[in-house]
């Protein structure tokens, strides 16, 4: 080592340069770790979860009012379902998962409870499930949000309104029926509840899903994709959510809502807690805030899906958009326990079926 | 391999270069090791998975079964769907080499000042990512886009080119010209303008002199471009699916539905060793096409 410390040789500089940036290093780190003591109290939830709107509204109603004040450091493990779904699977064996909370729909949480991947829900956990309504109530997912399946048209060119699954089948609508392809497990559904009142009937799905096809639909690959066709005038009808339809009319574009008569299929997607998730208690307190009243709200007046506890009325022009029909609608919960053990060979019939040539 | 465009080896190396060679190969170890590493590992694990058994509840069920390889070989949808990607990636590199080469040889032999703006212009997309490309073609593509708006203003008629081989193709095409320019400038840059010259000088036409002297010294070079070119088409992603659309069907986007939608590992690593055999064997064989006395 040089002796004068005004003029360090090259060895000497690189110590000092390492020494600073060692200090800097843990001058910089040390408000993340001493926050992370501070935090400890409730500790860190990590939520895996779409990105998007979807993410940004758990941010700004569950997590910063509701749980931030608790004590809760919440943190987004934002993507698809479909990676969310695989990366638990392929933790199954790991003593500790990496995320408390996980956001899927209905028929993947399931899935995943039939794998014995999650843990059991009741309302010693998460109190605020007494409220949840009574059909989309099970002890292994806390229902978030929902919405029934609808048809969909444009007022200005389709004055009559289908009414029925059947009605999409009018040679008229050929080449102007539309909808996005990642539905298409749902259209059979509500085909089937068409063709002989039971969703889970793919035989009659299929005879109706072919007959439907030769009506060369449009078909897209996202649903955000099918909204700007019924305003160029590509498609006049189609089947969707009812929540995407309060959010493309809020977008301008021009698309109404008809129930049909035979029923509605329902999507329910919520989330769930792995067994091997780090910070239990802090993923019930997320799903607990999920459920309360002003965030549920919250997310149907910028979603457009429907609250699933039963003390979250909507009012003003948010409860006029999502109103169910007086007489009320038939809605259907799907047979989960016996549409995950077909849709896997179902979506292949589709793809297959609807390929080109 | 057979197609390096040149191998610069010293002939006479003394002990000293030798010992220098040790060394850097000393070096150059333990980078080998980790891609090597990182390389086989997935792939045994990926060979694993694809002889397993899937059921729709238990999802991957441990086995030794063929059962997923001989579902692609004996389906004629999954043979079309290979059939349909191995189509679109030869007429992509078709479409690429045919506007490349002209670009190439001419950006290779400019004197102009202008040159390095030029080389600017061709790597400039490379500089959008390819999806937001893709997002580009889809607005010109869609109904009420621009190629419909001016084609019913002109023709009278409705041109619908979103969810098309001709939108894949094009898609494709876009991404990958880059490439294959660069590639292919590279390579006229290293044949001597000289021997052109003396082509002529002997008094071969400009066509003639291409073709008898540039040609030949160019081809090794051509197949690099081609078959990287070749290669990015069969494994593209986002252009099949967001310009083809749900009915069109290649072999990136089926291998990530049934990895991502239907949770099928053991099928999905099936078809992606079917892909890479496939455009392994392809490749190998485009080799063929080399006249042998041409080859680097």
């Amino acid at each position: 080592m040089h002796d004068d410390p005004t003029e360090p040789g090259p060895t000497a500089r690189a110590t000092l340069r390492r020494r600073t940036l060692f200090a800097s290093a843990a001058i910089l780190a040390a408000p993340a770790i001493l926050g992370r003591a501070a935090r400890a109290a409730g500790g860190q939830i990590v939520v895996g979860t779409w990105a998007g709107d979807y993410g940004n509204l758990l941010k700004a109603n569950v997590e910063d009012p509701i749980l931030v004040p608790k004590g809760y450091e919440v943190i987004q493990d934002a993507g698809d379902e479909p990676p969310r779904i695989a990366k638990m699977i392929a933790q199954k064996r790991l003593p500790h998962g990496t995320v408390d909370v996980a956001c899927v729909q209905a028929v993947a949480a399931y899935q995943l409870n039939a794998l014995e991947l999650l843990e059991k829900l009741d309302e010693s956990k998460v109190p605020n499930l007494k409220n949840v309504r009574a059909e989309l109530r099970t002890d292994y997912f806390a229902p978030h949000i929902w919405s029934p399946q609808v048809l969909i048209y444009n007022p200005d060119r389709v004055p009559n309104p289908p009414t029925s699954f059947g009605d999409l089948l009018d040679p008229k609508y050929k080449g102007k029926i539309g909808f996005p392809d990642v539905n298409a497990f749902y259209v059979m559904m509500a085909a089937a509840l068409y063709g002989s009142g039971n969703a889970s009937d793919f035989d009659k799905a299929k005879e109706l899903a072919v007959k439907l096809n030769a009506q060369n639909p449009h078909l897209y690959p996202s649903t955000d994709q099918a909204g700007p066709p019924f305003k160029t005038g590509e498609i006049d009808v189609g089947v969707m959510w009812l929540a995407r339809v309060n959010m493309w009319q809020n977008a301008g574009i021009p698309v109404k809502a008809s129930f049909p008569k035979e029923g509605c299929i329902l999507y329910v997607s919520g989330m769930v807690v792995p067994k091997n998730a780090p910070n239990k208690e802090g993923a019930f307190a997320y799903l607990d805030a999920m459920l309360e009243p002003s965030a549920q709200q919250r997310f149907a007046e910028r979603m457009g899906y429907l609250p699933t506890v039963t003390n979250a009325p909507l009012t003003g022009k948010v409860g006029e958009q999502l109103a169910l029909p007086d007489p009320p609608p038939k809605l259907v919960v799907p047979d989960f326990a016996y549409t995950s053990k077909v849709m896997a060979d179902i979506q292949e019939w589709w793809k297959k079926t609807t390929a080109h040539d | 391999m057979a197609l390096s465009v040149e191998s610069a080896r010293p002939r006479h190396a003394d002990a000293g270069e030798e010992g220098q060679g040790a060394a850097a190969s000393a070096f150059l170890a333990p980078a080998t090791f980790i891609v090597a590493l990182m390389l086989i590992a997935p792939l045994v694990l990926l060979a694993r998975f694809s002889v397993n058994r899937f059921d729709p509840t238990e999802l991957m069920i441990d086995a030794v079964t063929p059962a997923n390889f001989v579902r692609f070989f004996t389906d004629p949808f999954y043979v079309q769907v290979m059939r349909v990607t191995v189509s679109v990636a030869v007429m992509s590199t078709a479409l690429c080499l045919l506007f490349g080469l002209p670009i190439a040889y001419r950006l290779a032999r400019t004197q102009s000042r202008r040159k390095s703006m030029l080389m600017l212009l061709i790597i400039l997309p490379l500089f959008v990512g390819s999806t937001v490309r893709t997002v580009g073609w889809m607005i010109l593509f869609a109904h009420g886009g621009m190629v419909d708006v001016i084609a019913e203003r002109w023709l009278g008629a409705h041109v619908d080119l979103m969810y098309t081989t001709t939108a894949v193709v094009a898609g494709i095409v876009s991404i990958n010209l880059p490439f294959v320019i660069l590639t292919l400038q590279s390579v006229f840059e290293g044949i001597d303008a000289r021997l052109e010259e003396a082509a002529r000088g002997l008094g071969a036409a400009p066509g003639r002199a291409f073709r008898r002297i540039v040609w030949p010294l160019a081809l090794p070079g051509v197949m690099i471009a081609g078959i990287l070119c070749f290669i990015l088409a069969m494994n593209a992603y986002a252009t099949p699916y967001l310009l083809g659309g749900p009915r069109f069907q290649m072999m990136a986007p089926l291998i990530y539905y049934e990895f991502g939608s239907n949770n099928n590992w053991p099928f999905a690593a099936a078809l992606a060793f079917i892909l890479m055999g496939t455009t392994l064997l392809l490749t190998t064989l485009s080799n063929t096409l080399v006249p042998r006395r041409y080859r680097g």
